[in-house]
């Protein structure tokens, strides 16, 4: 039995004093899964990326691949195929130079699935006057050259129009399924993951704040909509994520443990974009309230 | 990891040779005019120790007549701080400011080894450029050095082992200077300003030291203390042995012109001498071996902290 593909232990990371970009991370990523890792602008997801990918060393606790420490064996980089957020690469090479210093570096490569994902691009053109799209392709390629058991990318499709990203994604999947490799893919776009992504951990302000496998996520999760009315506890709902009162209504996004029975509610499946942004939204916002001696006043 | 270096440092090596062609025309022009000075006037049987007469007359001559273009080549001097400024200083800084050793260091070669195959090969250019360049001067400056002799600084630095050595040791400032600043060019200014001072401090307070000057007495009004010596210090002494400061020097100058004696006369009735303490011409190669295992030791430290560094590097 090999070790997992990724293990993080009480992993934390500061860059300057007293900011964290994560906070004490506990995470196992499952052998093959495909794992969609979401979350706002600046949640810790380059930041988890790059210590996988052994850029960077841990403030506090530890980061594996495959049980391996990727800064003190960076052997176990030969395993990963990582795309950095915007793929830099050297400007002024050409795809063909691009693509033989990634064969030279690495014992294991596959020049067919490289040349599969660039049919269409010229090898003689310059990087730098690669499109957006082109060069993620370029990229990909070289992540997935390597025949890696452990594929990272970091925003794969920011940069890119959505049937270049869609493209990407069929390219990436055809890869990943020949190689069998376990993929995470950071976005922030919920819909990428949601087209590719069997496994799901959400990040926000450097913790994780829900994972797991995406269906039986999307089963434990409710959308409860019913007449407003105090909270007290429902039957057959373990825990309220998110409340949300609109006009007279009340919508209650919740962990249920069994049938809802209370026929004043509504009962919905929730969609995993849906699921995702309740998480994602910080931590419960309180009660606006008026300080007493200032009186609330209306502007315009 | 040689393709790799050849692919990204290849223009460099290129604008090397260019460089080398530059100074190997420029080498041979000037050369002409000097070589034929030298054998018009039979220079070669000026050289020391046994000039023959006229000597004294036709060297000088032959020395002004080129002194614009000797002192033009100690511009040299500044050839080896390109290897540091444009090959070591952008090598880990361009790829820290473009974001490239994302790519670089992910891939199956670890970034010791990246760093270390490509210094290696970066060295190896080096040394061959900067000995290349060391010959050529050398050739240049052979008619300067029998006469003048090259242990003095205007030759011993841009002559024989220590070019390719400081060369190295710019390098590898270049490439610490890179990984620890993480912007090419404030480490190149950083390489430049530490280059200078390494070697003016070297120049000045340790080479006169790696072996103990030798001392000559010599006449109080002799004005050529040895010819191609590296003269470090030329004190004037009183019978005593004890040192004539400036003040008394010209008091006594005054002295005899008031009387109406020449200066010279006098000094000598007064019994004072020159000590002179030098560097011999025959130390030249054994200068050469000292100061260029320094240069090349202080390089092999400086890349050994850079690999060790950057595995804990970016952040």
């Amino acid at each position: 039995m090999s070790a997992p593909p990724l293990v993080a232990e009480g992993l934390a990371k500061h860059f300057r004093r007293n900011d964290w970009a994560l906070r004490n991370l506990t995470l196992t990523i499952p052998k093959g899964a495909i794992v969609g890792l979401a979350g706002p602008n600046a949640a810790g997801k380059s930041t988890l990326l790059s210590l996988a990918a052994g850029l960077l060393a841990p403030s506090q606790g530890s980061i594996t691949v495959f049980g391996r420490d990727p800064l003190q064996s960076p052997e176990v980089l030969a395993e990963v195929g990582y795309v950095a957020q915007g793929a830099p690469l050297y400007r002024s090479f050409r795809v063909a130079d691009t693509i033989e210093y990634a064969r030279r570096t690495n014992s294991r490569w596959d020049a067919e699935i490289a040349t599969e994902l660039l049919t269409r691009i010229d090898s003689r053109a310059k990087v730098a006057a690669l499109s957006a799209g082109e060069r993620a392709r370029v990229a990909l390629a070289l992540a997935l050259g390597k025949r890696p058991r452990l594929v990272l990318l970091d925003e794969p499709f920011a940069s890119l129009d959505p049937l270049a990203g869609r493209e990407l994604l069929q390219l990436l999947m055809d890869g990943v399924a020949e190689l069998g490799a376990t993929v995470i893919v950071a976005s922030h776009v919920v819909a990428d993951i949601q087209r590719i992504c069997d496994h799901i951990v959400l990040l926000s302000g450097g913790r994780v704040r829900l994972e797991g496998d995406v269906e039986e996520l999307l089963e434990s999760h409710r959308l409860l909509t019913g007449p407003r009315r105090p909270l007290g506890s429902i039957r057959g709902v373990r825990e309220v994520v998110r409340e949300r009162y609109s006009g007279r209504q009340l919508t209650l996004l919740a962990i249920t443990e069994g049938p809802i029975v209370d026929p004043s509610w509504t009962v919905d499946p929730v969609s995993l974009e849906e699921l995702l942004l309740a998480y994602m939204a910080p931590e419960r916002l309180p009660a606006p309230r008026t300080t007493e001696g200032v009186p609330l006043r209306w502007h315009g | 990891m040689a393709w790799v270096t050849w692919r990204q440092h290849g223009s460099q090596a290129f604008a090397a040779l260019g460089l080398l062609i530059a100074l190997g025309v420029a080498a041979v022009l000037t050369h002409l005019p000097i070589a034929s000075a030298f054998g018009h006037d039979s220079l070669s049987a000026c050289v020391p120790p046994a000039p023959r007469t006229g000597c004294d007359i036709i060297v000088p001559h032959f020395e002004s007549q080129f002194s614009g273009l000797v002192t033009a080549t100690r511009i040299l001097a500044v050839l080896p701080l390109l290897a540091g400024l444009f090959v070591g200083a952008p090598l880990i800084a361009r790829e820290l400011e473009f974001g490239t050793y994302r790519f670089a260091w992910t891939q199956g070669v670890s970034r010791r080894r990246w760093l270390l195959s490509k210094t290696t090969l970066l060295a190896a250019g080096t040394i061959l450029a900067a000995g290349v360049a060391s010959v050529v001067v050398m050739w240049w400056r052979s008619p300067f050095d029998q006469l003048e002799g090259r242990i003095a600084p205007g030759g011993f630095e841009i002559e024989g082992l220590v070019v390719p050595a400081y060369a190295l040791f710019a390098l590898a400032l270049g490439v610490l200077a890179g990984l620890v600043l993480r912007r090419t060019v404030t480490a190149m200014t950083v390489t430049l300003v530490v280059f200078g001072a390494v070697r003016l401090l070297v120049s000045d307070f340790v080479r006169p030291h790696f072996m103990a000057p030798l001392h000559r007495v010599i006449a109080a009004t002799a004005t050529s203390a040895a010819p191609r010596d590296w003269v470090l210090s030329n004190t004037l002494v009183n019978a005593g042995g004890r040192r004539v400061s400036a003040a008394n020097e010209e008091l006594a100058v005054l002295h005899a012109q008031q009387a109406g004696i020449d200066p010279h006369t006098y000094i000598v009735t007064l019994g004072w001498s020159r000590i002179v303490s030098y560097q011999p011409a025959g130390r030249f190669w054994t200068f050469q071996l000292f100061e260029a295992g320094l240069f090349v030791a202080l390089a092999v430290v400086l890349v050994l902290v850079a690999v060790w560094l950057i595995r804990r590097t970016p952040a």
